[in-house]
Parts: C-alpha cells; sequence; structure tokens
C-alpha cells in the first residue's frame, strides 16, 4: 500500500505545486524519484512525530497541503495534542499517513503495535479518519480529500485486502446482503478474512473504509439486525454506536497489551481474527 | 521604562482588575518585547490578512492580555472590548483564539506549540521564495517542554534563516526545571543568538532588525512583574490573580514611579 502511496502522489504532484513531504525517516527511499524531481517539496525531518505535526500545521496555515508520514503509534498517540490543537483547533489541516497498522509490526513488539489510532483520532472535531483496506482504497481516498483543508488521517496497512469495491468518501459498502438479521461490519485490511470467514454464511456483511464520518444511513438499514463488529483495532464499533438505538457486539481486538512476537498472523491468530476462528464464532451465533 | 510601554502596562493592569482575570505578572515581562515586534516586522492593522505580512506568534499564550493590549494600542481593533477579557462571550479569551482576534495568527495556549507552527510557517515563506519572515515569542518555562528544542533543531537543519525566536529569559524555569545558559545551548543547536536587555524596546527593534544567515534566538533578559516591585516580590501569588481596589492603588502607583 506504501507503493500505491507513492504513486498516487507521484500523480498529484506532478500537477499540484503545493503538496510537501514530510518524513519521519520512514519510506524515504520509496520516495527517491520524489525528492530527485520536487527538492523544495521533500523534507525528512528525523525521528520529532510531534514537531513533524506541528511543522505540517504552519505549512497547511500558508496554503500548502502537506503529507506527514511516519509510524502509526509515534505519529497519532505521542503526537496527539499537536493534532488536536495545531491541526484541529487551529484548522490548519493537513493529511497524516501513517504505516504499521495495528498489528503490521508484529515483530516488533507491542510498543509498534497501533490500535487506539483511529478511536482516538475521531474524538477530534472536524477531523477525519480513513481506514484503506486496498491499493484502490487508498488512491480513490487519498486523491478525494487530500485539498479538503481538514486534519485527515490515513491509515496504511502492508496486508491489504484484495477485494474489488467501489469506493467513495464516507460512504461504507455493502459487500453481502442475506436479509438475515445478523449483520457483520468491519474496517480496513482485515475485511479478506471476515470476507472468507463469512462465505456461505448466513449473515449479512458491511465494511467501511471511512470511520469518520462514518456513513450513519447505511448503519441505520441494519439497526434492526444484530450488529457484530469485527474490529483488528478499536475506533469502529465506537463510531457505528453513535447512530441512535444501535446495539452491537464486537469481535477482536480486546483490552490487553499483545506481549508476542512473530508475524501478523500470529498475533491475529491470538485475537481470534484468522479466518477459522472468525468462522466459528459467526457459526456459533447463526445458529 | 518607555512611556508607551508603561501606558499598556496601565491598561494591562486596568483590565485585569476590571475582569478579574490575571497572569500580569507574565504579561509585564513581555511587553516591550511584544512592542518592538510590532514596530519592527512588516504588517498593517487595516488589513490583518494582508498576504504580504510578517508573522508573529506567542508561543506562551497565556501572555495573551499583553498581547491583545499590544495589539489594540497599535489600531488593530478599539481597546475598549478588552474589559471583557476571560468572560463569557468575550472576544478575548485568557488564551488568544485566532478566529476571533485581529492579528492573531494561531490559537496558543498549551506551551511547546506555537514555535513548531513558527517553523512550519516559516519553511513555507521559504518554500514560495517570499521574503516575508516570522517571529515567534516562547517562555523560559515553556523551553522545559522538548518539543521547543525539537522545533528549534529542525528550523536549524531547514536553515530557517526568516525566523526569529525571542527568548523571554525571565526566569520562570527557576522554580522548577532549571535552564542554565540558555544562550549557549541554542548556540548549540546552531542557532545565532543575540543577548539582549529585555526591557529595553531599542535593544530589542535592534536585534529584530539583524538578519542572521540562521535561525536568530533573542535571549531577551527580563524581570517577571517589570514595573512593580509588589509583582516582582510575589510571584506565586501573582501568577494568576487579579488586584483589588486597594491592590490596583498600590499597582499603579509603583508603576507611576517607574523612571521613563
Amino acid at each position: 500500500m506504501r507503493r500505491q502511496f507513492r504513486d498516487t502522489i507521484m500523480d498529484l504532484a506532478s500537477r499540484d505545486p503545493d503538496i510537501v513531504m514530510i518524513f519521519g525517516d520512514v519510506s524515504v527511499y520509496l520516495f527517491n524519484d520524489f525528492k530527485e524531481k520536487y527538492p523544495d517539496r521533500f523534507y525528512n525531518l528525523g525521528i520529532c512525530e510531534n514537531t513533524m505535526i506541528s511543522v505540517g500545521a504552519g505549512l497547511s496555515a500558508q496554503g500548502i497541503f502537506p503529507f506527514v508520514h511516519t509510524i502509526a503509534p509515534f505519529i497519532t498517540e505521542r503526537s496527539y495534542e499537536q493534532i488536536k490543537l495545531d491541526m484541529c483547533y487551529n484548522r490548519f489541516g493537513g493529511n497524516i499517513v501513517s504505516c504499521g497498522a495495528s498489528f503490521d509490526y508484529a515483530w516488533d513488539g507491542a510498543t509498534h503495535h497501533a490500535y487506539t489510532d483511529l478511536a482516538i483520532l475521531r474524538l477530534l472535531p472536524e477531523m477525519e479518519v480513513l481506514q484503506p483496506g486496498s491499493r484502490k482504497e487508498l488512491d480513490v481516498l487519498i486523491r478525494s480529500q487530500y485539498r479538503n483543508g481538514k486534519a485527515t488521517y490515513f491509515r496504511l496497512s502492508d496486508h491489504p485486502h484484495a477485494i474489488d469495491i467501489p469506493v467513495a468518501f464516507g460512504k461504507g459498502v455493502v459487500i453481502e446482503d442475506r436479509r438475515s438479521d445478523v449483520t457483520v461490519m468491519t474496517a480496513g485490511p482485515i475485511l479478506e478474512n471476515v470476507h472468507a470467514a463469512c462465505r456461505g454464511l448466513n449473515v449479512n456483511l458491511v465494511y467501511f473504509h471511512t470511520i469518520k464520518p462514518i456513513d450513519r444511513d447505511l448503519i441505520r438499514r441494519y439497526q434492526d439486525t444484530q450488529i457484530v463488529v469485527i474490529q483488528d483495532a478499536f475506533g469502529l464499533q465506537a463510531a457505528i454506536c453513535e447512530v441512535p438505538n444501535v446495539k452491537t457486539v464486537s469481535y477482536g481486538v480486546s483490552d490487553r497489551f499483545h506481549c508476542c512476537y512473530g508475524t501478523l498472523q500470529d498475533v491475529r491468530r491470538t485475537l481470534g481474527l484468522d479466518v477459522d476462528s472468525i468462522r466459528a464464532y459467526l457459526k456459533q451465533l447463526v445458529s | 521604562m518607555n512611556e508607551v510601554c508603561k501606558g499598556i502596562r496601565k491598561e494591562i493592569l486596568r483590565i485585569a482588575k476590571e475582569s478579574g482575570h490575571g497572569h500580569i505578572p507574565t504579561c509585564f515581562s513581555i511587553v516591550e518585547s511584544l512592542y518592538a515586534v510590532y514596530e519592527s516586522i512588516r504588517h498593517d492593522p487595516r488589513r490583518p490578512l494582508w498576504e504580504d505580512r510578517d508573522i508573529f506568534i506567542l508561543s506562551k499564550g497565556h501572555g495573551a492580555l499583553a498581547h491583545y493590549c499590544v495589539l489594540a494600542h497599535h489600531g488593530y481593533f478599539p481597546g475598549q472590548g478588552l474589559v471583557s477579557f476571560g468572560s463569557f462571550g468575550s472576544t478575548f479569551g485568557c488564551h488568544a483564539d485566532r478566529f476571533k482576534v485581529a492579528g492573531i495568527e494561531a490559537s496558543t495556549g498549551s506551551l511547546g506549540h506555537g514555535i513548531g507552527l513558527a517553523v512550519g510557517m516559516a519553511l513555507a515563506l521559504k518554500i514560495r521564495r517570499s521574503d516575508r519572515r516570522v517571529v515567534t515569542l516562547i517562555g523560559d518555562g515553556e523551553a522545559n517542554e522538548g518539543s521547543v528544542w525539537e522545533s528549534t533543531l529542525v528550523a536549524s537543519h531547514l536553515k530557517l534563516n526568516n525566523l526569529a525566536i525571542i527568548y523571554d529569559d525571565n526566569q520562570s524555569h527557576g522554580r522548577g526545571l532549571q535552564i542554565r545558559n540558555a544562550a549557549d545551548k541554542f548556540r548549540a543547536f546552531d542557532c545565532y543568538v543575540t543577548e539582549t536587555e529585555g526591557h529595553d524596546v531599542n535593544a530589542l527593534k535592534e536585534a529584530l532588525s539583524k538578519r542572521a544567515g540562521q535561525v536568530h534566538v533573542i535571549v531577551a533578559h527580563t524581570c517577571k512583574g517589570f514595573g512593580c516591585s509588589t509583582l516582582i516580590k510575589g510571584q506565586y501569588e501573582w501568577h494568576r490573580k487579579s488586584p483589588n481596589d486597594e491592590e490596583y492603588k498600590t499597582l499603579t502607583r509603583e508603576l507611576d514611579e517607574a523612571a521613563v
């Protein structure tokens, strides 16, 4: 997905001189062509996430459309107040693009896991929170939103799903509607596993790449069904529950540190987010 | 004491008394710095959003009352409305809102943020090859924040010679985490440093007129509560306090007695 990020930016930057890239010493090599082509619009500021956000906000104040990019927990949790005050409160919006979604950096342990970012950022007024699950979703959403003047969060994963769905900012997608009284709602790359787990089961499947603003109209369509939120990060369930009279149960990420290493698949297995575990849970629910 | 700055201090006192809100000592330490800034930068109070203006950001946002009084003095808005300072529905909060007050470039309050914004703005002006410049004022207590030093490091790395940082060295840091030899620390961050008497308007203006080839830090040696011995002696008590009638008389008398 990072390569798609680069490709989309390279295309946009050729036509938009107001795009400026701020890096936290991550993905820099991927943007070598950008650096060579636009040396005045490429800045690797090193390891200083707080200042990266403030600098992005300052650039935005002068009419530039910054993209600030580094690893998810550091650019969101560490820099939360800079995002809140410098970008949101001052309305010096900018694009925050993270990598290392959820448990992408499984082998690095709990310091590098990112599962609160969506939940905390969606609390900030006028912030837009996006969790593209595929390269196509990333491409469409960046093109659609990067000049909106708001603080906008794009959460990249190195493990995108491969399901082709229509993409429009703020719109959820009905993947399956079996007129079931159970509706599975999910977001981001974990769709791959959820989709496979739902195959042949009598459940509806609804997907979101936009966590804020959440597609309330779509949620209302299913509010009389039992809604099961399958999530590998906090935030989606809380967003869904903003709709009055909606009741949900959640499955997946839990209230604990995940003190293990290995691969993304290893961590997902411990959370019951592998295909077999999800399917077993849903089968029990449907029966 | 500069005559205009004495008048601004009297305004600060009057508004603090009428409104019931304070931060008087910290305001008194930056009056000359603020006045010198608006006497030095390119700006037009009739056109606060003039596209060729220089930019000033008060990073130590709790000095907002002094900032309002200096802006009013320069004609950004009438000073009469300032008595509503800090009240519900007022334009003038104890920390400034850039959407409410002409001349305020950034809403600040949480310390260590304004300087980072200033760095971003200065970088933007460099990218645009503009000759506009950015000045920010930070407190020495504020410089306990790591973000101040991160921002300074980034500004030096980016060679932002269009950025001036006024460091209000009013010894607030002495209450807690001390920053000894601030000038040396900024030099170690590859900044060009000018040390000056922070209550001397001409010295501050001269410092601000310098065009260093690198980030320019002006270490302004100031006194918290400057002009009123009562404030200087009672900094803890007066940090946020508003004077009652008797105290107001005392403080006004002390100001009147200060030599011009």
